[in-house]
């Protein structure tokens, strides 16, 4: 096909990385790519979770749909749920969703059996797929270091209180229920551009420039202790709140300061459940934003039967 | 009780088009593309990439109603081009940015890797 190409070339910097939290400014693209990369890290990468129990024995205090729905909300590591196979459309079970391809089980038994509450946590759920288990928090690092780290509480037992059930695991994204999504927070900002006029700065007192400081709800501005000027110390503190602006107009000041938002950068945020990497999940997202862009693309069939209908009204038309 | 099955959502229900194609009747080189199961997600970013191309007219989609998961893009072009290639060339140009951006993000994390 002919016709010019209209296509950007976007540019990546990562400022932060860990396994669980990714910080990257993206450039020279415009807020519709930026919120579709969002959209999709939220609802549309694929995880793997836990979707239908099966429970023998349950003694405790809470219902059985309430403990399915907590095992449900259980992280599990993820990495596998990319070329993992949807239950309704794998082959080898006829979307019964139990077979190898597109399902991981687990199974849970626990008995409290002295006078001391048993916690029955998330590492109690043994899985078939040493790929997928429940995410493990203890080694986080940062985090207070506990002696007895366990996993994620799902319910407490008391003396003679009975567990056992059969968990299903299978793969599914976020727009179907929200125990897929991937994704903590993903947010995204525009980068500020602060321009401070300098020579109607000078015109302040050092009163007025503290006063003028101070009106930024977040800690934008500060006073340089040695020349008394007015600094631009953090710009993405900046809320886009136009308080220093409104402050300069009721000093009689306006012009003060000049904020625009760069539309074409952007501060990306990406938090994880710990179902993959947040690295990962930009990167998930972006193939998955590619295979809905092919899976949009206009059928052999559609075209064919435009074209003749095309001719028929250039026909028409020519006269 | 009578909500929908939340899997209507993003399943394409068989003997649908995922995209069918409606040419204008009273105006030349226009027409609007109808994308079942689709959202905002391709939506914005198809119509705002439409709109970097100077052939394109008019480009714009809406979601008609939240229950309904399709969407509706409407494409006018000059006699220079066609709905078609327009819309066409939008995925195309899309595609490749994100496989720039693939690339991109990818160097960006194994430098980062490296450096710890």
């Amino acid at each position: 096909m002919e016709g010019a190409s209209y296509q950007r070339f976007p540019t990546v910097k990562i400022r932060e990385m860990k396994d669980d939290y990714c910080k990257f400014e993206l450039h020279s693209t415009d807020a519709s790519m930026a919120n579709a990369l969002r959209r999709v890290m939220i609802a549309e990468v694929p995880t793997v979770a836990i979707d239908l129990v099966e429970i023998e024995v349950n003694s405790s205090v809470l219902n059985d749909e309430f403990i399915a729905h907590r095992l449900g909300l259980i992280p599990l590591t993820s990495d596998r749920a990319m070329s993992m196979r949807f239950s309704r459309d794998c082959d080898a079970c006829d979307g019964d969703g139990q077979c190898e391809f597109c399902s991981v089980e687990f199974h849970l038994r626990a008995k409290c059996i002295n006078d001391q509450t048993l916690d029955v946590t998330s590492k109690d759920l043994y899985s078939s797929d040493h790929t997928v288990v429940p995410v493990d928090f203890s080694d986080s690092g940062s985090g207070i270091e506990n002696s007895e780290q366990r996993g994620i509480i799902i319910v407490k037992l008391r003396r003679g209180q009975e567990l056992r059930l059969r968990a299903i695991a299978r793969k599914g994204i976020g727009k179907d229920h929200a125990k897929w999504s991937p994704a903590a927070t993903v947010t995204f900002m525009y980068e500020p551009e602060i321009h401070i006029n300098e020579d109607m700065m000078d015109t302040l007192t050092l009163d007025e420039k503290k006063s003028w400081v101070e009106s930024s709800p977040t800690k934008v501005f500060d006073i340089d202790p040695n020349t008394q000027q007015v600094v631009v110390v953090d710009p993405e503190a900046y809320t886009y709140d136009d308080e220093v602006i409104k402050k300069a107009e009721a000093m009689g000041k306006s012009g003060l300061v000049e904020i625009y938002a760069k539309e074409d950068s952007f501060i990306f945020t990406v938090e994880s459940t710990g179902a993959i990497k947040a690295s990962q999940l930009v990167l998930n997202a972006i193939d998955i934003l590619k295979q809905k862009l092919d899976a949009v693309r206009l059928s052999e069939d559609t075209v064919e039967a435009d074209e003749q209908f095309g001719e028929l009204g250039a026909h028409m038309r020519g006269g | 009780m009578n909500a929908p099955d939340r899997y209507e959502r993003f399943v394409v229900p068989e003997g649908t088009k995922k995209v069918s194609y409606e040419r204008d009747t009273k105006i030349i080189n226009a027409a609007s593309f109808t994308i079942e199961r689709e959202d905002h997600t391709v939506g914005n970013i198809l119509r705002m990439q439409l709109h970097r191309d100077e052939n394109v007219l008019f480009a714009g989609y809406k979601l008609p109603h939240p229950l309904q998961y399709k969407i509706i893009v409407r494409i006018h072009t000059t006699s220079q081009s066609s709905p078609m290639q327009a819309y066409n060339q939008a995925i195309n140009d899309l595609d490749k940015e994100l496989d720039h951006l693939k690339n991109a993000f990818e160097t960006e994390v194994a430098k980062h890797s490296r450096e710890f």
